[in-house]
């Protein structure tokens, strides 16, 4: 199959300027015959977004820019992300795939980074799932940003089947003191290799670009195969549309060398953590 | 405290580029004073907007700095940056006449506001966007004046020491003799930044580095080999100068309120 990562910078706040954005991406996608389009996180608003939120967010079951690309969706499958009004007044950050005209998972970012420069939790209301679902590629399952750096979600994707895990993200660049890319960019390759290897499943990053009140988010999305081997790479920093194709007969070939799938023990890890939460103090 | 320069230049020149683009601007326009840290801003405008698209004002008091004037003059013709000069005196000269002090900080911080006024208003005749020149070791020692050489509508080099802008001329090719120069404020005639904070530039970075960069005590700093009363001297400054990094509080009375809850981000676009 054909993935493509929109790497792009989406105007802040903007959610008509940036749906437009999107159609013009699809329209490139479906002429290269690309089967799943992928689009950072919050690409339909933009990510610092404040106050913002109660403005721009969607509730997918009645939104006609949905609609809209629910319809593109019947030719090509859609990861984007955006920011959602699950019930009134209650809003996540979100991330949707849609495939055959219809919404196949929501996924909302669990691990809202609030430090430092980031504040999401603020504004946003904390999703509590990681769920799998099937597509017409295999099982996929989804994170957002910072959720990818938590030790236990990528677990909870692998004990639930994943052989494609999607990540969408916004991730500001840190340290300039190395190579021509960010420190920071250099530890999620690293995550990325790791975590395919570690669940045998494709992982598909995909970062966004530009400036938002100074930060730089740092682009350099990139594919994991399987076997924790690099297929692609976008450039940093600048506007890229990375296309490759994947084959995913791979999730069968690495997991019949490193069986860690059939030797995994979700029970074990599920009665282990009872047992470590149940002698919390306080 | 090693940058890699490339790439340093590539994020500041596209930073500047995106954000005058997003408040649409085509222009820019900066403060030049034959010093390092305009010098460098003025190198990086030009290569992210062109040259015509910068905007020069060199804004000497009197004759007191003409080996300065000359440099500014010579960084905008290297660039191909359109520039002017207007000498700032008969304007202060006419307040302090009125109103005179003995004190140079206060005749140095009016010089800095009456800059700021003359840029902010060429900045609304040329429509071109403010840059700032003020690097991360004066905003972290508050050595600046407030609504003065502070004021800007972007700052490309607000999270570079003063070391670090100089491995950026270098590398940017601004004139030796620039890069070369003792940093002043040039609050009045012979200050030197270094003479009045009683040590190096090298040694307030590095100290500066671990305090904020790396979240070390102050008794850390110290056991690192850091003389106790510079590490205490820059904690100090640090703490003193918080109010010129921070809008000004506003009490909350009301159920939303601006800079409370009533929160949105900078580049807001139009």
């Amino acid at each position: 199959m054909k993935v493509a990562l929109v790497q792009f910078s989406p105007h802040l706040g903007d959610v008509k300027k940036n749906l437009n954005l999107h159609f013009e991406y699809i329209e490139k996608a479906k002429k290269k015959n690309v089967d799943l389009l992928v689009f950072p996180e919050l690409s339909l608003t933009g990510y610092t977004l404040k106050d913002f939120v109660e403005e721009v967010a969607i509730t997918p079951e009645e939104n006609q820019l949905i609609e809209k690309l629910k319809a593109q969706s019947r030719r090509i499958s859609l990861v984007f992300g955006f920011a959602e009004e699950k019930e009134k007044g209650v809003f996540y950050n979100s991330a949707a795939f849609l495939s055959g005209g219809k919404i196949l998972h929501i996924h909302r970012k669990v691990f809202l980074p609030t430090y430092g420069m980031f504040e999401e939790a603020k504004f946003f209301a904390q999703g509590k799932n990681f769920n799998t679902f099937s597509t017409p590629y295999g099982k996929a399952g989804m994170m957002i940003c910072r959720d990818f750096l938590t030790y236990g979600a990528s677990y909870l994707l692998f004990a639930g089947g994943a052989e494609i895990i999607i990540v969408i993200s916004a991730a500001p660049g840190r340290g300039v003191s190395g190579e021509d890319y960010y420190e920071t960019s250099h530890m999620w390759e690293v995550m990325g290799e790791v975590i395919s290897r570690f669940s045998t499943a494709f992982l598909i990053y995909c970062n966004r670009v530009g400036f938002e009140d100074g930060k730089h988010f740092a682009g350099g999305s990139f594919i994991f195969n399987p076997a924790g081997e690099l297929l692609a790479k976008a450039s940093y920093i600048d506007k890229d549309f990375l296309i490759q194709d994947i084959n995913l007969s791979d999730i069968r070939e690495t997991r019949k060398k490193w069986p860690y799938k059939r030797d995994d023990k979700p029970e074990v890890i599920l009665e282990a953590l009872k047992r470590i939460v149940s002698k919390y103090e306080d | 405290m090693k940058i890699n320069a490339p790439f340093v230049e590539k994020i500041l020149t596209s930073f500047i580029r995106e954000e005058t683009t997003k408040f649409h601007y085509s222009k820019g326009i900066l403060g030049l004073s034959g010093g390092l840290d305009s010098s460098v801003c003025a190198f990086l405008a030009a290569k992210a907007l062109k040259p015509n698209n910068v905007f020069a004002l060199i804004l000497p008091y009197g004759k007191s700095y003409s080996e300065d004037v000359k440099d500014a003059q010579e960084v905008s013709k290297l660039l191909g940056v359109p520039s002017k000069i207007i000498d700032i005196s008969p304007m202060v000269d006419t307040y302090f006449s009125r109103h005179p002090t003995k004190s140079r900080i206060a005749r140095g911080n009016k010089m800095a506001r009456e800059r700021m006024s003359i840029l902010y208003d060429f900045s609304a005749r040329k429509r071109a966007l403010v840059l700032g020149t003020s690097n991360k070791t004066e905003l972290l020692i508050g050595y600046g004046t407030i609504h003065g050489d502070m004021a800007c509508a972007i700052n490309p080099l607000g999270d570079l020491y003063k070391t670090q802008i100089r491995q950026l001329a270098i590398h940017l090719g601004v004139p030796e003799k620039i890069q070369k120069k003792i940093p002043t404020a040039g609050l009045w005639t012979r200050q030197t930044d270094e003479g009045e904070i009683g040590f190096s530039y090298d040694e307030i970075d590095k100290i500066l580095f671990q305090l904020v960069d790396k979240r070390k005590s102050k008794e850390e700093i110290i056991s690192q080999g850091f003389k106790k009363e510079n590490v205490e001297k820059l904690i100090h400054l640090i703490k003193n100068s918080e109010f010129k990094r921070k809008l000004p509080p506003i009490p909350k009375i009301s159920a939303r309120t601006v800079g409370h809850d009533f929160l949105f981000p900078y580049d807001r676009e139009k």
